[in-house]
Parts: C-alpha cells; sequence; structure tokens
C-alpha cells in the first residue's frame, strides 16, 4: 500500500518509541508552564481591582433647597491595572428638613444614567421611573434607586460612593 | 476489554478525522523527513529558533493585554506588567531574554549552515530567506527597545534614530519618517509598536513559511562529507528528541534568567537628563567602530560595513559555487566566519573594557545602573488619571514656595526644571539617596553628599521652610 511507504522507498518508522514520549513530554511540559502562567496573568487582575471610596464632601446641607431634586458630580477613583482612574459619576440628593437621601445615578436596570423630569426620577433608556423617594412607579426596573450611605459632619453633607450590580431585585455592592 | 475498544474508537476517530483533513499525510509529511546522515545536534538550531519565535508571538501577545503603547503610559504600563502583574516578570522575561536568544540561536544557525556549506547550490533562496530573518530579527530588536520608554530605551533609540538620519541623501527622510516627527515623541512611540507587533511578525511569519517550504524541498544537506551519504534517519524520532532537548535547556535558561536577572527596567525617559546611551550587546561591534569613525567616515560602520555584510551573505550562495562543502578545505570561507564572529565578540568586550576605564564612564554608568535599581525595586505606584488635582490645578503641579523661589530657583530654574548650572529637580524624590530624610539633609550640608557646587549658605534656611521645599520637590513627579 502506498501509504505505508513514502516517495523515498523507506518503510514508515514505527510511531511509539522511548525517545518521542520524552520529546511529547517536553512539549507538554513547556505548554503546561506557560499556559498555568498566562492564564493566571490574564485573569488574576481583573479579581484584584478596587474601587473602594472615601467619603466625599457635598458642601453644606444647608444649600440643599428644600424638597427639591438636586445633582452633583462626585469623583471617583477605580484602580485598574497600572492607574488610578479617578472620573465623576452622579447622585441625586433630596432634602426634607432634616431627612436626607442620596441616590446614586445609576438606573439599577440596565446601568444608564438615571435623571429627573418634574417630580420624579426618570431613566430614558428604557423608560423606568421613581418617586422622590426612590420607589419604583413604573418601568422594568427590578428594584428602587439604590441609596448611598452618607453622614453629616459641622453641618456638612458627606457621601460615600458605590456602584451596585444591576439586574438584581436586592441592592447588592459591587466590589 | 476496555483498551482495545478505547484504541478502536480512537483509530475510528482517526480515520474519520484523515478523511476530512489528511492528517495523516500531514504528520507524516511533518515527521518522516529523511535526514541525510543521520540526526545530529548540529541540527538543532533551527528548531530551536522556531520555538523561539513561538515564545515571542506568545509572550508579546500577552504583554499587549497591559501594555500602553503611548508616551505617557507605556513606562507605567511596563512596570505594572514586571513588577504587579502575577506572572508579568516571567513573560517579560522570556520575552526580554527570548530575543536575544533569538540572536544568538540565529547566528548559530546561520554558522552552521555556513561551515556546514549548507547554502550551496539548489538552496540560495532558502539561505536568502534566512539571512532577511536575521535582519528582521534585528529590526525587531531595535524597534521593541523602545516600547519600555525607559531612559535606557529613549536615548538608545535617539542615538539609533540619529544614526539612520545620517546616512547621506535619504537619512533625514528616513529620520523623519522613522520618527514621525523632527522629535522623539509619542506618535514615534505608535510607529515603532506598529512596526514590532503588525509589520515584522507578518513579515518574519511569512518568511519563516517560505524557509519551511524551501527546506523541505530541498531536503537537508547532511553532513559536509559524503561518507554517511547512504545512512538515512527520519526527523522522528531522533532528530525530534535532539530538538526537544535543546528546545528544553533554552527554554529552562529562559525561565532562570528572568528569575535571577530580571529583566531590567530603569526610571521613565527624562529627556532632559544627560544619560549615558549604551546599545544592547549585539549592537556593540557597531557602537565600537563608530568610535574610530569620526565625521563623515561614521558611514563607515552605520552602512557601508553592514550592507557589505548582509550583502555579501545575501550572495554568496551565487559566487561560492563550488562543490567542496568541508570546512577545512574552504580555508577562506572558514576564516572570513572566524573572523566576522571572532571580530565581533572582540569590540564588544572592548567597549565594554574602555567603558570599565574610563573613570568618568565609568562612574556615570555605574551612578545609572543604581538609579536603574533603585526604580527597580521600588513598588509599583499606579498612575493616576484625571485625577482631583488636575481637576482643581489644571493638571499643573503644585506652585513652587516662596522659600524655593527666594534660595534654590535661581540655579534649579522657577519650576525645578534645571537649569545649565544646575540639575532639573522634578522625579529627584525617585532617585537613590533622594528619600525625604536624605533631601533634608543635603539642603543642612550639601558637602556630604559630594554636592560640591551647592552653597553652604542653604542651612541659615529656617526649618519649617526647609520642610516646605522638600515637601514640594516630592510632589514634582517626571511626566
Amino acid at each position: 500500500m502506498a501509504t505505508e511507504h513514502d516517495h523515498d522507498g523507506a518503510p514508515a518508522p514505527e510511531r511509539r518509541s522511548f525517545l518521542g514520549v520524552i520529546s511529547g513530554l517536553i512539549v507538554a511540559g513547556i505548554s503546561t508552564v506557560l499556559g498555568v502562567t498566562i492564564g493566571r496573568y490574564s485573569i488574576s487582575p481583573a479579581f484584584s481591582t478596587s474601587n473602594e471610596q472615601e467619603w466625599t464632601d457635598l458642601g453644606s446641607l444647608g444649600e440643599f433647597a428644600e424638597g427639591k431634586l438636586v445633582k452633583k458630580n462626585v469623583i471617583v477613583s477605580q484602580d485598574a491595572g497600572w492607574g488610578k482612574f479617578q472620573s465623576q459619576r452622579s447622585v441625586w440628593i433630596v432634602r426634607n428638613g432634616e431627612s436626607v437621601k442620596v441616590f446614586s445615578g445609576v438606573c439599577p436596570h440596565l446601568g444608564c444614567s438615571v435623571n429627573t423630569r418634574a417630580d420624579k426620577f426618570v431613566c430614558a433608556c428604557h423608560g423606568s421611573e421613581w418617586n422622590v423617594e426612590g420607589s419604583t412607579v413604573a418601568g422594568p426596573t427590578p428594584r428602587g434607586l439604590d441609596t448611598l450611605e452618607f453622614r453629616v459632619e459641622d453641618g456638612k453633607l458627606k457621601i460615600k460612593y458605590q456602584d451596585f450590580k444591576q439586574g438584581l431585585t436586592s441592592k447588592e455592592v459591587l466590589s | 476489554m476496555a483498551e482495545s475498544k478505547l484504541q478502536k474508537l480512537y483509530l475510528g476517530f482517526y480515520d474519520w478525522l484523515d478523511e476530512r483533513t489528511g492528517v495523516k499525510e500531514i504528520t507524516r509529511e511533518a515527521l518522516d523527513e529523511p535526514i541525510r546522515g543521520g540526526a545530529r545536534w548540529a541540527y538543532v538550531f533551527g528548531s530551536v529558533l522556531l520555538f523561539l519565535f513561538a515564545i515571542q508571538v506568545v509572550t508579546g501577545i500577552v504583554l499587549s493585554l497591559y501594555y500602553a503603547p503611548t508616551a505617557d503610559h507605556a513606562h507605567v504600563s511596563v512596570s505594572y506588567i514586571q513588577k504587579a502583574v502575577t506572572g508579568g516578570w516571567l513573560l517579560r522575561g522570556l520575552h526580554h531574554y527570548g530575543a536575544t536568544a533569538m540572536v544568538i540561536v540565529a547566528v548559530a544557525h546561520l554558522a552552521q549552515t555556513f561551515l556546514f556549506g549548507a547554502y550551496k547550490k539548489k538552496r540560495e533562496l532558502l539561505w536568502g530567506a534566512g539571512v532577511l530573518m536575521l535582519l528582521i530579527i534585528l529590526g525587531f530588536s531595535f524597534t521593541g527597545y523602545l516600547l519600555p520608554w525607559d531612559q535606557a530605551a529613549y536615548f538608545g533609540t535617539k542615538v539609533g534614530t540619529s544614526i539612520a538620519g545620517e546616512i547621506p541623501v535619504v537619512g533625514s527622510v528616513q529620520q523623519r519618517v522613522m520618527l514621525g516627527g523632527s522629535d522623539m515623541t509619542t506618535v514615534t512611540l505608535s510607529r515603532f509598536f506598529t512596526t514590532h507587533v503588525f509589520l515584522l511578525p507578518l513579515a518574519l511569519a511569512g518568511l519563516v513559511g517560505l524557509h519551511l517550504y524551501l527546506f523541505r524541498r530541498a531536503t537537508p544537506a547532511g553532513p559536509f562529507h559524503n561518507r554517511d551519504d547512504k545512512k538515512i534517519e527520519r526527523f522522528y524520532p531522533k532528530q525530534a528528541f535532539k530538538d526537544s532537548i535543546a528546545i528544553l535547556i533554552c527554554f529552562v535558561v529562559l525561565v532562570a534568567m528572568a528569575k535571577y536577572y530580571p529583566a531590567e527596567l530603569g526610571p521613565v525617559a527624562d529627556p532632559t537628563s544627560d544619560y549615558l546611551a549604551r546599545p544592547p550587546w549585539y549592537f556593540m561591534p557597531l557602537f565600537q567602530l563608530l568610535k574610530y569613525s569620526p565625521g563623515k567616515w561614521a558611514i563607515v560602520p552605520t552602512v557601508i560595513l553592514p550592507a557589505v555584510l548582509f550583502g555579501t551573505l545575501f550572495l554568496l550562495p551565487f559566487f561560492d559555487r563550488r562543490e567542496e562543502r568541508n570546512p577545512l578545505k574552504r580555508p577562506l570561507a572558514t576564516a572570513l566566519l572566524v573572523l566576522v564572529i571572532g571580530g565581533s565578540i572582540g569590540l564588544i568586550f572592548l567597549a565594554k573594557y574602555q567603558d570599565r576605564n574610563n573613570p568618568e564612564f565609568a562612574e556615570k554608568l555605574k551612578r545609572q545602573d543604581e538609579e536603574m535599581r533603585a526604580y527597580f525595586d521600588k513598588p509599583f505606584e499606579p498612575q493616576v488619571i484625571g485625577g482631583a488635582s488636575s481637576l482643581a490645578n489644571g493638571g499643573k503641579p503644585a506652585e513652587p514656595p516662596k522659600a524655593y523661589a527666594e534660595n534654590c530657583g535661581v540655579c534649579h530654574g522657577d519650576n525645578a526644571e534645571g537649569n545649565p548650572i544646575a540639575p532639573t529637580l522634578i522625579g529627584v524624590a525617585g532617585k537613590p539617596q533622594r528619600s525625604k530624610e536624605d533631601l533634608l539633609k543635603i539642603i543642612d550640608n550639601p558637602k556630604a553628599y559630594g554636592l560640591k557646587d551647592m552653597p553652604d549658605t542653604l542651612s541659615k534656611i529656617p526649618p519649617e521652610d526647609k520642610q516646605k521645599i522638600v515637601e514640594w520637590l516630592l510632589t514634582l513627579k517626571a511626566q
């Protein structure tokens, strides 16, 4: 049969051999070392990012008009790879006397930006709406607006910005 | 028996696959290559080169996962890979030393082919493709050297592109095209990056394919005498085994180098510093010859000699048409090879020797090495992007304190940018022996730090002003 001999007429050699096994082991060993290293190198930084934020001063509490929906921008810092990327995020503040609510400006549905229309919060992407308390009024949003931690020190409003997982009925911190 | 059933299943699958892909034929082509005269250690270099190329491709791809090819971020991203990412030091080390290994093994492969006279008749194009590949490997070294954007990279490439600019007639245009302008900028880095990761790999991969095809077509040349011509061995298993052992040794050496002599990374490029540039060792012979070539003679080592060398190599099979392959019976060819390789090694050692014996250079190179180590040993520090400070201050560094303007600015510049009489203080805190405590002590007693030109009167500055000056200096980071 022609397939058993090649053009030189020499018989096809036996494939199984001690030297062949050693060669195979060497190739497999090097591939494993490289494969494991590359796997860890590629994946591990995705889990070592941190977006733990510090307390940010938003100014005197008295400056927030009673019952108004006020938008403020805060600078958040995200450790990712070789950089500490600082960027701005929007938060909404509603003050009623001593009672204060701070809402994240990120829609809990799919992460669009929340805006206001009259006395309501709305998300233009998919039509979700919330009242001034942050409770859902309409739309596909799975939960009310996410509230952020805050404290008042010497009459100043300070908040701690956080991101939350989207699409869930309960609020879970994205860390 | 379960084993025979499994075997049957495997063979059945193999037949099925073969009908559709011709895998048996491919395996046979790959493994049953006839080697005249039998397997030899002398033939391992080609396979090792192919392995090294694969390593460079794989590690290069994963390095680009975190590398940022802009002048603003290149250095910090390489630092991140080297210092912070799990296994980053190993992958960068493999890429760094793999590049050097490629030059060494390519020269060894060429020397073996040359000595065995395996470039002759029917193998002219095979040889020519090989010579072109050596040039491309050197192109890889040149373009890859800039990418970390540290001091050595910046100044080494500055010299390299200036050499390209001195070539008569085409030089200035060529230099502008290489730099993407009149000076080294982030555009230069983009050009080098594109060449390094897209153009050269495509060219090399194409030539590797051609080289292998031509090699299989010509069949291995075998030993240079005809005694063993009757004996024919297959590539597999004996030559495959020898190649695998050589590849293993090569890999172990690369890993050991990456571990015990980590790929270097110095402080970020500072165009205002008086860095003493030295090329990587394989460009050192030309560097050394450049010292003996004043003025317009510089073209001899930079253009004429390399052109003659590579031109001769490329055309060698066309004018060396004798059938004799024994190196001992080709004294001229053998002597030339020994002369070129021996001469190159001699020039490298001469260059090193001269640097060591010139007190000024030795001192400067030693200090540069210390600065490199100091930077290398510092833990990774992420770069702040679009930061609050820059939002507050329009991206500019803080204003210098009054005490600085009164006491230091005259010599070091109003914004510490440096003057002809005194160096810049931007990034001074990153240098060895320049911690906060050191800087305070330097103001008190500059002579203790060997800074003879600084005035003694600085010690009279009030302590709180000294603090202000040093704290401000610490905020000045090289961009």
